[in-house]
């Protein structure tokens, strides 16, 4: 029976964890209990003068290979200060994460960085490691889409909006250029994107539940009538030591509503939460309800869980819902660490399983020899054995019952 | 001279995974491959770890240790400039009468850029200048612990599930009632690798194990979570009170939202790199150990190998169809044969196609009939001499490509032991492809 060994008393060395996001990667070491850094998923070209982000998924492999390299390249040498050929890697990643860029970034891993293995973990499923349960469904808030998913043991409904931080900004974009279009304001240069980030996160919140509804049927009424609450002060924000741009109280509480409205399909984050409920097998959806977990950026702004929980209670009440739920209770979580490093440090702790990181990473002759990494949506991976054995649960369905619709 | 404030004038070309076009400059040779490699084709490593602001060597054990931050040196969490110590005086009562005060010295931390002290914090003057300031600690940092602690109790259980079955799969002659109660049945497969993560949650604690169990009491989901407090609608934002989003995320333990607990970081080190060609395995530059020095123990750049080409004097527009000649200068350690190939994209007249001159760098330029034509002039190891282009479009830039070979004595070169004992090299043949680009066609 092999001893216990303490992290980093000899044996392999801790594995590297990357969680790669759309707007911010955050990368570390396993077993630790934050990751070093968090910096912004893009590279500065000597040609450009915007920076490249680094997710794009609709380029050309080429380019994503060199910009991928560059990237890793980076956090390598200038954040993590290791040598790539010692330590595995944990990716973790979403789900909806396109076969082509896995394959390019596990390329970048293998040949250029010669990494010994990389394991690619789904983010939902690390969260929930955080907290010791065996069970939760996950929504994770990041940058251009939201995303919901179940825990172990069975994977099989998701669902996703693709409405995130990115959505905000460009909403915030725009309310700026309509309020200097009618103040006549002359404004030079456009306001880069990260003014406008800074902006929503220092000054922007989400309202509780009434007054986010008053605020939305004052937007969408059109004989006026509604009365829309007295905005927040207005917040002075300088731009460059010169400009001054003044944020209205008006932008600033409603720009988050746009998470809770409705659209046209009457799709909302709250809606997708409960959709999804819908989706689930009977027996389970008590459980999940009860153990609710938020991850992503975008739910840290303030006021965000207390407005989704009530969100989700008063849309259980309408009718779509009241009959398709019987369960009335929803709890949320607070994983051990800030929402947007949750998956990460789920990845961490897995990292720190020394014991069966191995095996369950895709080693480097592994690469070599097929050439490509399995993937959960393709079908000529075998299964493996330990999910007939160790658990006496049916194999996970989500080959077959993997839903196409949004 | 056009290569030294120009150095995408001339560009070899190197074979790795991809063609690449690299100046000279940013080549490295390797003499063991005899080869050119560029950065793309070489494995970085770490070297070495040392502060930025005070130039401390640190050796890898103990960056690991203090996770890659200097001990002596903070950042200002505020603007990231390195922050200083700086000492007042504070009247302090005496240890044995208190009723007397003395003059005793007290050190802060300030920020010369933004102004950032420490006291803003609320961290109070320590009494030695440095060693007492501490970082604040994650307080989930005992829950995360004994997370791992519980998982890895059962990541040791699948390995010993997964070692028992490998060694009841050595055993065929097993008969089948010792397999039956061990439940493998015929389905033996080897365990992928790369499989979805989800088998661990289904090992729970077997009975039957004597050893100590770790229990995790699982989270607690709340059922209410608090609100925006009521004056958030109506207090107005002090914005210079509110962190960024950037110095946020400086520390992604705490994440403060206020700026009064910004808590300043360790700076983070910086490194130095070596390189390693990735067929040899041997090293093409590896620098010193002493931060403050620049030089390099290693250094196997192509530049130090003595051979390129450089273009010495390009006349100006060249029309179509025109014959120009331009006046290029070679220098090697070695020359025999000049042979330039045709490219065939581009007409080029070489004129020194022929020029089978044999010279050596060493020997005196003497005795050497060089065509007026070919040769402009002799210099040491050097030579001019002239090719004559003809741009093939009207308009464009006008590159010349050609391939250069040359022989190159390894004389530095580990000797292979030879019966004779002889010290003597062999001179081996290389190809270079080199690109030229000559500027613009004026009109």
């Amino acid at each position: 029976m092999p001893l216990f060994e303490g992290l980093g008393s000899g044996g392999e060395k801790t594995a590297v964890v990357v969680d790669l996001g759309a707007a911010y990667t955050k990368c570390g070491f396993a077993g630790e209990t934050g990751p070093r850094f968090i910096i912004p998923s893009e590279i500065k070209r000597a040609g450009s003068p915007e920076a490249v982000r680094v997710v794009q998924y609709n380029i050309n492999t080429e380019e994503l290979y060199s910009i991928l390299k560059e990237f890793v390249h980076l956090l390598y040498f200038r954040h993590l200060l290791v040598n790539p050929r010692d330590r595995r890697v944990v990716i973790v990643e979403s789900v909806l994460c396109p076969s082509h860029f896995r394959e390019t970034l596990s390329r970048v891993f293998f040949k250029h960085f010669e990494v010994p293995s990389v394991l690619f973990a789904p983010s939902h499923l690390m969260s929930v490691m955080t907290l010791g349960i065996q069970s939760a469904l996950v929504m994770d808030c990041g940058y251009t889409e939201t995303l919901i998913y179940e825990g172990v043991p069975i994977l099989s409904a998701w669902e996703a909006l693709p409405m995130g931080g990115k959505a905000i900004h460009r909403l915030l974009w725009l309310m700026y250029c309509l309020v200097f279009n009618s103040l006549l304001v002359f404004v030079t240069d456009s306001i880069p994107e990260d003014v406008v980030e800074d902006i929503k996160v220092r000054t922007c919140f989400v309202s509780d539940l009434q007054r986010g509804m008053k605020i939305q049927e004052a937007r969408f009424n059109l004989d006026g009538s509604a009365e829309r609450p007295a905005p927040p002060p207005d917040v002075e924000y300088p731009l460059d030591g010169q400009k001054i741009l003044h944020v209205k109280g008006a932008i600033r509480d409603s720009v988050a509503e746009m998470l809770f409205e409705q659209d046209n399909e009457e799709k909302s984050i709250a809606t997708l939460l409960l959709d999804t409920l819908v989706k689930c097998p009977i027996d389970t959806r008590k459980v999940l309800s009860e153990n609710l977990v938020i991850i992503g950026g975008t739910s840290m702004l303030p006021g965000f869980l207390h407005r989704l929980l009530s969100e989700i209670r008063s849309l259980v009440e309408k009718p779509k819902y009241r009959d398709a739920l019987a369960t009335k209770s929803f709890r949320i979580h607070s994983p051990p660490a800030k929402p947007n490093c949750t998956a990460w440090l789920g990845g961490a702790i897995f990292g720190a399983l020394q014991d069966i990181l191995g095996s369950r990473s895709v080693s480097r002759d592994y690469y070599s020899e097929t050439g490509r990494i399995p993937d959960w949506c393709c079908l000529s991976t075998p299964l493996p054995d330990s999910v007939y054995e160790a658990g006496k649960m049916p194999p996970p369905l989500m080959k077959r019952a993997f839903s196409t619709e949004k | 001279m056009a290569t030294l404030l120009q150095p995408e004038k001339v560009l070899y070309l190197v074979r790795g995974e991809k063609k690449i076009r690299v100046p000279l400059s940013q080549l490295y040779f390797c003499r063991y491959c005899s080869e050119l490699r560029s950065l793309e084709c070489v494995s970085h490593e770490v070297d070495s770890h040392f502060c930025p602001s005070c130039l401390e060597n640190m050796p890898s054990a103990e960056a690991k240790l203090k996770k890659n931050r200097c001990a002596n040196c903070f950042d200002c969490p505020c603007c990231m400039h390195t922050l200083s110590t700086r000492a007042t005086n504070i009247p302090a009562p005496l240890p044995d009468d208190p009723t007397k005060t003395t003059m005793k010295k007290a050190y802060y931390l300030a920020c010369g850029f933004c102004r950032w002290t420490s006291r803003d914090v609320g961290m109070a003057d320590k009494s030695v200048a440095s060693g007492g300031w501490q970082e604040p600690e994650n307080p989930h940092t005992q829950r995360i612990n004994k997370l791992i602690e519980y998982y890895q109790q059962l990541a040791q259980r699948e390995k010993l599930e997964r070692d028992r079955k490998k060694l009841a799969r050595r055993r065929p002659f097993m008969p089948q009632a010792f397999s039956e109660k061990y439940g493998l049945g015929t389905r033996l497969q080897r365990q992928r690798s790369g499989a979805p993560i989800s088998a661990l949650y289904g090992l729970s604690l077997k009975e039957g194990e004597d050893q100590k169990e770790i229990t995790i009491e699982p989270a607690q989901a709340l059922d209410e979570v608090e609100p925006l407090p009521e004056d958030y609608y109506t207090r107005p934002v002090n914005l210079p009170e509110v962190t960024t989003l950037r110095q946020r995320l400086l520390q992604p333990d705490f994440q403060p939202a206020g700026a009064s607990q910004l808590h300043p970081r360790h700076k983070h080190l910086l490194m130095k790199r070596s390189l390693r060609c990735r067929k040899c395995e041997h090293n093409l530059s590896k620098p010193e150990f002493n931060p403050t020095s620049i030089k390099f123990k290693i250094q196997l750049v192509a530049t130090k190998s003595k051979f390129g080409v450089n273009i010495n004097t390009a006349p100006k527009a060249t029309t179509h169809s025109f014959p120009r000649q331009t006046l290029f200068t070679l220098s090697g350690l070695t020359i025999t044969v000049l042979q330039c190939v045709l490219v065939p994209s581009k007409e080029l007249v070489l004129s020194g196609k022929d020029a089978a001159a044999e010279y050596d760098e060493l020997a005196e330029p003497q005795g050497f009939q060089d065509d007026p034509d070919v040769v402009a002039f002799r210099k040491s190891n050097k030579i001019g001499f002239f090719i004559k282009v003809v741009p093939q479009r009207e308009e464009g830039d006008v590159t010349v490509a050609f391939k250069l070979r040359h022989d190159f004595r390894n004389l530095a070169a580990p000797i292979r032991p030879t019966e004779e004992g002889e010290a003597t090299s062999e001179a081996i043949w290389l190809t270079h492809h080199v690109e030229l680009s000559l500027g613009p066609l004026a009109t």
